[in-house]
């Protein structure tokens, strides 16, 4: 007892033993093998192998690999592994378990050669895209491990071997097509577009003007689609600003594009310049156009090098520009990956905060979340419109509007709302999903890759800690989002933008993620959601209020996993559905009564073998 | 001027005021100073009547509290910080308040504060107005704009007179007369026998001895305290002065389900001689007995190896393993004393700070250290939890002088193990058990929080760390305690300045002394009234039998933001998240409750 390291007390309580491995959506058990298998999954191999679990030790388990995921079950139960003598482990009697879409492998590696010495040295090194990595002993015989290093490599990354993603394979029905969630057309409709001073053009239709925009787009009705496509020349990659809000009373809006191509000599466009002018005079209310570069001042002007830039106020007079510091997708990846390495496999303890605070991440997270606040304030309080770019205009500006946004219209904090917040904002505008995420490719180095959308997901995290009434959603549906952001079964992130997916024919070809979620949206809700219009949420970005997000970043901590899902919304979800039953039942024994009433030959034993039933539950 | 006379004179003179305006600034026995009172009568105002008007006339220590109230009026505009509107009206201070009433056309209501909870004031001057601003003991920082230079000192000194005097007889608890209360209620809770009742039952190796009776043996234990029956009184008189303080060990909780027992005292006398006392040895040999045969016991020290061992040299010491077989020590080190005011006092000041640039918040957060004893204390109440449950042994508890630190772990291990303590009754009961009877010195330690300028003396925020304990334990199981962070920031506040009676003094003897049981109100009566309730019960509570072992893992451990930040975040969406919790579950009790009167109604055959 003296020796026992104070740092592992693990909870168990009642809380905890309520947790209970719920079958995962939609999946239907191979009762043979007690594989889970998708409509449309094949087996592909299978192999006994040993997983070198970071928190247990190694275990003997049977791996078996699919065209969708890598699936492990030990073969001995965990706690005969289970070494710490405070256990009291979730896991005990039961097998270990690994469910692995191969859709969050990013790196596959053999680790040690035929000769290493040492137990369990000779195997695969698999590095996730969700903050884990897995390990596997294989046996040095007969280069066992060569086969499941190919297998593996092949359905990891189809990509480069000339393979379908698994979500053009998956065969999934579900009640609701979640492609319908999106249809931009309602959208602008209910935010009360086109009126007199916006317009929804169709310059776009084939994705001529700009390949990286939706098809449709909202414009100011005085400006011409001659005047579009002269903008089109002054702006990076000819993202022009265009509508992605507007305020249902003050009429001020959120538009977005990316930076103008103003170079080295300052180069100035009047099409750009009168454009912009007409978008401030769509307000009457204010003399200025606010535009916020979510960049930091000198990474701007560094721009001007490679022909981008900002805008001027001598070219701008009436526009006020302000620079939110936030540092690009290079900065934010190499931020994520030591978050990675102070969580996983080990959490560092002995400095944790300072650790945390090395990383910088939450302090990325402040100034994305200070910066959606200015561009929500100065539209709501400040009565200006608003114009927002970064440098393309696809990371930082969709996490401005998208945040902005979510803080301003309260439509967005439901579950489809927020749904159709993300195919609009980030699907649709051209977040490059693809390249960020790197979808069946096996570059893992490639320094597109950025956890942008990981990023704003955590800030939507931070807020509905901040308001836990204000969002329809829970944790849960963020952490399946970010799952399915990197699983590839459904096809809602896949490719960089509309044009793409057109060409792929998505929509057709694969299931949409929303189709999961709608047809289930119970396990996704907030019980504490109270509807509220209008309200506009302000979280507080100061550091002093934010946390990690540790049932995301830290859920393989078997320690740390105890806490979920969270025993709040279970009781909240139990005594919600308690009392639905209650008034179901009310009805019920009413409907009984007055059935009785007007039948009197109705047997009056009836109510006593009702009631007995009744109390059952209770 | 007996005090009748007064009152009834202080009645004549607010008929003198403007007519319709009571005067109850009057408290001070200072006519002259009475204010007016403008606003329409509110409940909150009639209240405060009868509080601050009936009971005797205070003085304070021989000179009347009219002596230092260098003025008694003033106009002032009131700044509470982020999310209150301030509040403009005439400033009055009275013997234990200082009250602003706000104008005739203001319809707010009167605004209260206890002189007693200012913890630091800092006053400024310029041109014909000064700014006052106080810091209250409940970490709030408010500011008062007040006319003339003259007023303002005055004001300034006035609080600085009243907020710090000593003496307890005179302070406000003494009298405080809420409406709804009478005096005497509550102070039925006499934990050590009501306690024991409940060990009686599970066992019969202990007994009750009133050995203490007259508060000789040891001055900072109640009357009675909980022995192994083996040992008679003589015997534990003599342990009592092997004891620093008389501290002898007695039973602090029994766990029935594996037979074992959790116990405190103070360190051993052994001083550098390695002196033994039999009487000690044996009381100890007895709890073991009692226990089982061959059950073993743990002596967790919260002392340093090192620091046990240099405590020799003053006298103290702690026990050789020779002396009492069957028991092992442990050192499971923690902080204490100023070390712990300080870090609490950085931590404020950190948390208060809001020029600072941001992104050195997470290593200041940690270099103030408060999480690490928060840590310290939750793995320390563990490893005492885990002893009794999983090991079957026996455990003793102790420091120096047994009061501080072995508390927080004795308390801590109790609400890990014993589900009766996490109910509303049980942790009030263990809070008064545990730390009012059992001699925290809660007089010396709260005397001030963390503003104070003066260099602290006996100032230690154990309790504090304690609640931030207690809080981690409810974030990390929301649903195994009956009571929320409501009722552990009420501890606080009242903990550090209180209208109650309950945590004033240093121990029974003192509280006798002081007839504080016969003379204040019970903040467990103030508590318990059911208009209190929605605010200080977890309406999600469910009973949870278990022992609930909390994470202590840095990343599971969090700043306890509803204390520290609670002055500066806008606090709506939590009490938003908690009222519509509470409506929930109304709702269902409703429902609920409407279920008999359904088969109630069935038709009879």
């Amino acid at each position: 007892m003296a020796s026992a390291p104070t740092s592992k007390y693990n909870s168990h309580s009642l809380e905890n033993e309520s947790i209970k491995r719920t079958s995962r959506d939609g999946v239907n058990w191979d009762l043979s093998e007690a594989v889970p298998r998708l409509p449309g999954e094949t087996h592909v191999a299978d192999k006994e192998v040993i997983y070198i679990c970071p928190f247990n030790g190694p275990i003997k388990g049977r791996v078996y690999i699919t065209n969708y995921r890598l699936y492990l079950r030990s073969l001995e139960t965990l706690s005969s592994h289970w070494h710490f003598e405070a256990d009291a482990c979730v896991f005990q009697d039961s097998a270990l378990i690994l469910d692995v879409p191969l859709g969050v492998i990013s790196r596959i590696e053999k680790m040690g050669g035929a000769t290493s010495r040492g137990e369990n040295s000779y195997g695969l090194d698999i590095t996730c895209k969700d903050m884990r990595n897995l390990r596997f002993a294989l046996k040095q015989e007969g280069h066992s491990r060569r086969d499941m290093f190919e297998i593996l490599t092949r359905h990891a990354f189809p990509l480069a071997h000339s393979l379908p993603i698994f979500a053009f394979l998956n065969e999934e029905k579900f009640n609701v097509d979640g492609w319908m969630v999106y249809n931009p057309v309602e959208e602008y409709r209910r935010q009360g577009l086109p009126n007199h001073h916006w317009r929804i053009t169709f310059i776009n239709k084939c994705y001529e003007l700009c390949d990286t925009y939706p098809s449709l787009l909202v414009v100011p009705y005085r400006a011409s689609d001659e005047d579009l496509r002269r903008v089109a020349t002054f702006r990076s990659r000819n993202r022009i600003p265009v509508l992605s809000w507007i305020h249902p009373e003050n009429k001020t809006v959120i538009v977005r594009c990316s930076q103008p191509l103003v170079g080295m000599s300052g180069k100035r466009n009047k099409d750009d310049e009168k454009y912009l002018d007409v978008i401030r005079e769509t307000n009457r209310q204010i003399s200025k156009l606010t535009i916020y570069d979510a960049r930091p001042n000198v990474n701007a002007v560094a721009n001007k090098a490679t022909g981008g830039g900002y805008e001027s106020d001598d070219a701008y007079h009436n526009a006020e520009l302000f620079f939110l510091d936030i540092h690009n997708i290079h900065v934010m990846r190499e931020s994520l990956k030591k978050v990675k390495d102070i969580v996983y496999p080990n959490v560092e303890e002995s400095h944790w905060l300072s650790s945390l605070e090395s990383t910088h991440w939450l302090e990325h997270i402040k100034l994305v979340l200070t910066g959606a606040i200015q561009v929500a304030d100065k539209v709501s309080s400040g009565k200006s419109s608003v114009l927002v770019h970064c440098s393309d205009g696809w990371d930082r500006t969709a996490q401005l509007t998208s945040l902005a946004m979510l803080m301003l219209d309260s439509f967005y904090r439901s579950i489809e709302g927020f749904e159709i917040l993300v195919q609009k904002e980030w699907i649709s505008f051209g977040h490059k999903f693809a390249s960020r995420i790197g979808h069946g490719d096996k570059n893992h180095a490639d320094a597109d890759r950025s956890p942008i959308f990981l990023q704003f997901i955590d800030c939507v995290w931070q807020m509905s800690k901040q308001f836990p009434t204000a969002f329809e959603f829970n944790e849960q549906f963020l952490i399946t989002i970010l799952d399915h952001l990197y699983s590839c079964r459904f096809g809602t992130f896949l490719y960089n933008c509309e044009s793409a997916r057109e060409r792929q024919k998505v929509t057709e070809r694969t299931v949409s993620l929303w189709s999961l979620i709608n047809s289930n949206k119970d396990r996704f809700k907030n019980p504490f959601y109270t509807k509220e219009i209008n309200r506009v949420l302000y979280p507080v970005a100061s550091m002093r209020h934010l946390e990690l997000w540790v049932n995301y970043y830290i859920r393989w901590n078997p320690r740390i996993k105890q806490q979920q899902p969270n025993p709040v919304e279970q009781r909240y979800l139990e005594l919600l559905a308690l009392r639905d039953e209650y008034i179901k039942r009310l009805e019920e024994l009413q409907l009984a009564n007055s059935a009785k009433l007007s039948d009197p030959s109705t047997s009056p034993s009836s109510p006593s073998q009702m009631m007995p039933h009744v109390q059952t539950h209770f | 001027m007996p005090a009748t006379q007064s009152l009834k004179k202080r009645k004549i003179v607010s008929a003198s005021c403007d007519s319709g305006t009571s005067c109850p600034a009057g408290v001070a026995s200072c006519p002259a100073s009475s204010c007016p009172f403008r606003s329409p009568r509110s409940p909150r105002l009639k209240l405060l009547e009868s509080a601050l008007l009936l009971g005797p006339r205070p003085t304070a220590g021989g000179m009347e509290f009219s002596e230092l109230i260098r003025t008694g009026r003033a106009q002032a505009e009131l700044l509470r910080g982020p999310g209150a509107p301030p509040l403009r009206g005439t400033l009055c201070v009275t013997g234990h308040h200082l009250l602003l009433s706000p104008g005739p056309q203001a319809t707010s209501d009167l605004w209260l504060l206890l002189l007693r909870s200012v913890d630091s004031i800092e006053k400024r001057v310029a041109g014909d107005s000064g700014t006052i601003t106080l810091r209250c003991k409940d970490l709030r920082v408010l500011q008062l704009d007040i006319e003339g230079v003259e007023a303002t000192l005055d004001i300034a000194r006035s609080i600085e007179a009243l907020s710090s005097l000593e003496s307890v007889i005179t302070s406000f608890p003494f009298f405080y007369r809420p409406k709804g209360l009478r005096l005497g209620d509550a102070w039925h809770f006499h934990p050590p026998e009501h306690y024991y009742k409940r060990v009686a039952r599970e066992t019969n190796a202990w007994r009750l001895s009133e050995v203490n009776e007259d508060f000789s043996v040891c001055p900072s234990y109640p009357r009675a305290v909980i022995v192994p029956r083996a040992v008679d009184d003589d015997a534990l008189a003599r342990s009592a002065r092997f004891r620093q303080g008389g501290r002898f060990p007695v039973l602090s909780y029994h766990h029935a389900p594996s037979g074992t027992v959790l116990l405190r005292s103070s360190q051993p006398l052994t001083g550098p001689q390695k002196r033994r006392c039999a009487e000690d040895e044996e009381l100890l040999r007895a709890v073991l007995a009692g226990a089982r045969p061959g059950a073993r016991g743990f002596i967790v020290d919260t002392r340093s190896a090192q620091a046990a061992k240099q405590a020799r040299m003053t006298g103290g010491g702690t026990e050789a393993k020779a002396a009492y077989p069957g028991w092992k020590r442990l050192h499971r080190p923690m902080e204490r004393g100023r070390p712990l005011q300080e870090s609490f006092v950085r931590l404020v000041e950190a948390c208060g700070d809001l020029e600072q640039s941001m992104d050195r918040w997470l290593s200041r957060l940690e270099g103030c250290r408060w999480l690490a004893h928060v840590k310290e204390a939750l793995s320390t109440a563990c490893l005492a939890a885990q002893g009794m449950e999983r090991e079957g042994a026996c455990i003793l508890v102790h420091g120096a002088e047994g009061t501080d630190s072995t508390l927080l772990v004795t308390s801590l291990a109790q609400l890990i193990l014993d589900p009766l303590s996490r109910t509303m009754t049980g942790f009030q009961e263990l809070v008064e058990r545990e730390w009012i009877q059992a001699g925290h010195p809660f007089q010396l330690r709260c005397a001030h929080s963390a503003f104070s300028h003066a260099r602290p003396k006996h100032e230690a925020p154990t309790f504090l760390l304690f609640l931030d304990c207690v809080w981690q334990l409810g974030r990390q199981f929301p649903l195994s305690l009956e009571f929320g962070e409501g009722l552990l920031l009420a501890l606080f506040e009242h903990a550090y300045a209180s209208p109650f009676g309950t945590f004033l003094c240093n121990s029974e003897k003192e509280r006798c002394l002081c007839e504080v049981r016969t003379r204040t109100h019970s903040l467990w009566s103030g508590l318990n009234q059911p208009k209190e309730q929605r605010k200080l019960r977890n309406p999600l509570y469910v009973l949870n039998p278990l022992a609930i072992w909390p994470s202590v893992e840095p990343q599971s451990l969090r700043l306890w933001q509803g204390l520290f930040l609670r002055w500066t975040r806008p606090p709506e969406p939590s009490e938003a998240a908690w009222e519509k919790v509470w409506q929930i579950v109304t709702d269902k009790e409703k429902t609920e409750g409407s279920q008999p009167t359904v088969s109630a109604s069935e038709p009879q055959p």
